[in-house]
């Protein structure tokens, strides 16, 4: 039995990443093309305040799915047992499906610089990982999935490709994956690897969710900035990505110069017809659950 | 961004050339990570900045907040996953190290938008319920506590820097305010909308000691020897009037008395 079936990981449909300037769009209707929406886990985790009242009214109209930045899962400091507890808070209000985070770390020495840094991919570190993966589900009681984080540098002490190393980890600390097909494009292009094998090389049952999201080109490399709209070989990526994983809950990222919330909407509608398109189904909602008529 | 920080130094780069690979599109390990360096400021200023629009007006606009911004994350990087806490310390260091500490008008600034960070996400507390005081006898009351809602921050000032931040907010061609002592109460209303209000200077020494959870009867006396004797022989009515206030603007979660 695959991951997903285990953990009963559901296929939520489309959604997008709640960010502040849609609040009042999205507070007291439901759009008909959004299904679901990905929460910044950190933005609501404080004890009360205005953040936590649009999570309520929200919440009555989408299911949310928190998603953070802040575990350090790859770091060496001691987990943050408090981010932790507020986390599960959390998961536990939204009654949420998974949580996730990414493959990264975020400080060292109690400094936290709030980036997604990357790691060297060693036989020693796929096992500290694992364990402390062990630890954040045995404390939340969820299920976990880690994200593929864009990189811009590479270790020369790695000796793991990361796909393998996201593979192997899945494996030994039962977890799942969040497949983050613009991350894939990124880390791709400024390492020079082949973005499809990347894809082929995930185990498709532990893929309980993708990210869409655009990116900027810098001239010598390309920077994860969710900035703009999902770029053709992307969605390319995307349709192989479902072609393996079957329909996966899917989820549109826009950051920075976020546009109006129809724009937002419209990204989400296409990644519904590529869906749909690549996996030769027509999609209906009905009684909240998704029906596929292939 | 690029410049306006501290750029790699070359124990940075020998360290990078001894860790991380060239790219095969030219980039040396040192300009791999420099897009990480590059990436800190451009992520933690524009986030102080968003925390701080008062301070930045203050200061001439994001120029010259920015070299604030990078001298302050330099002498205390952030140690908290929390970036609404990012700016914690910056009233502080703006009310110890100079040039910025040489104007009254940038300390009450970074003083009064912390005070709306802190209402912004405090915990919340269920609304007061005036039945809880119907079955209080009188004599109980100068042994009562008031219980203020977490969101509350009650600030002396040097300036109405209050009305200066509601200009630059609703950009209404805001104007350098003149030095008047006020004293202001921030708090996040019934709609979770944040709010700022002058108050009696009294009023507030008050609710000081009462924040700080002394009882309401050695409060009074204690601001009772704060003001003259004729506004003193009124202070009653006035604590009446201001305690509705309190209550109506949802300042005050509970009243507690001594069992």
């Amino acid at each position: 039995m695959g991951y997903r079936e285990r953990y009963a990981i559901p296929d939520l449909g489309i959604g997008v990443g709640l960010r502040r300037p849609h609040v009042a769009e999205v507070l007291n209707k439901r759009h008909p093309l959004v299904d679901w929406m990905e929460i910044v886990s950190e933005n609501y985790l404080a004890e009360g305040g205005i953040q936590r009242s649009h999570l309520e009214a929200v919440g009555g109209h989408y299911r949310l799915v928190p998603h953070g930045v802040s575990l350090s899962i790859g770091g060496t400091d001691p987990l943050d047992r408090s981010y932790l507890a507020r986390l599960g808070s959390l998961v536990r209000r939204l009654d949420a499906p998974w949580f996730s985070d990414h493959l990264c770390w975020t400080g060292v020495g109690g400094i936290d610089i709030h980036d997604l840094l990357p790691m060297p991919y060693t036989a020693r570190t796929l096992a500290q990982v694992a364990e402390r993966v062990k630890v954040v589900q045995g404390e939340l009681e969820a299920p976990f999935a880690l994200e593929n984080a864009s990189t811009y540098l590479e270790f020369r002490e790695s000796t793991i490709p990361e796909q393998e190393f996201l593979a192997e980890l899945a494996e030994r600390a039962d977890c799942g994956i969040l497949l983050d097909v613009n991350n894939v494009f990124v880390s791709a292009y400024n390492h020079g690897f082949d973005a499809h094998a990347y894809i082929d090389a995930i185990p498709a049952d532990r893929v309980v969710q993708i990210h869409l999201a655009g990116h900027e080109d810098k001239g010598t490399y390309l920077l994860d900035t969710h900035s703009d709209h999902v770029r053709a070989e992307v969605w390319d990526l995307y349709r192989r990505a479902i072609r393996r994983c079957g329909a996966v809950s899917t989820l549109v990222e826009w950051d920075q110069s976020i546009p109006v919330w129809d724009v937002l909407v419209a990204e989400a509608a296409k990644a519904r017809a590529v869906r749909s398109e690549t996996l030769g189904s027509s999609e209906t909602r009905a009684n909240g659950t998704w029906m596929t008529a292939l | 961004m690029r410049g306006s920080s501290v750029a790699l130094d070359a124990t940075l780069v020998a360290r990078a050339e001894r860790l991380v690979l060239p790219s095969s599109r030219g980039m040396s390990p040192a300009d791999r990570l420099d897009v990480y360096r590059e990436q800190f400021w451009l992520r933690h200023v524009p986030s102080l900045e968003e925390d701080y629009p008062t301070l930045s007006w203050v200061l001439g606009g994001p120029t010259r907040f920015r070299d604030l911004a990078i001298e302050y994350l330099s002498a205390r990087p952030p140690r908290t996953w929390d970036l609404q806490r990012l700016g914690e310390g910056l009233p502080g260091h703006v009310a110890d190290h100079a040039p910025w500490s040489e104007d009254s008008l940038a300390r009450d600034a970074a003083r009064l938008d912390w005070a709306f960070m802190e209402a912004f996400d405090a915990a919340d507390a269920p609304p007061f319920d005036p039945s809880t005081l119907s079955a209080a006898p009188e004599d109980a009351w100068p042994l009562a506590t008031i219980v203020f809602h977490p969101a509350v921050r009650a600030l002396t000032l040097a300036h109405p820097v209050h009305e200066l931040r509601h200009d630059v907010k609703n950009s209404r061609s805001p104007v350098r305010p003149l030095e008047a002592s006020t004293h202001v109460i921030v708090w996040r209303d019934a709609v979770c909308c944040l709010q700022a209000i002058a108050v009696e200077g009294t009023a507030l020494a008050l609710m000081a000691m009462l924040i700080d959870g002394a009882p309401l009867g050695q409060a009074c006396d204690a601001v009772a020897h704060l003001v003259t004797s004729s506004e003193g022989s009124d202070l009653g009515p006035r604590v009446s009037a201001w305690f509705e206030q309190w209550t109506a603007s949802g300042w005050v979660s509970a009243v507690r008395f001594p069992a």
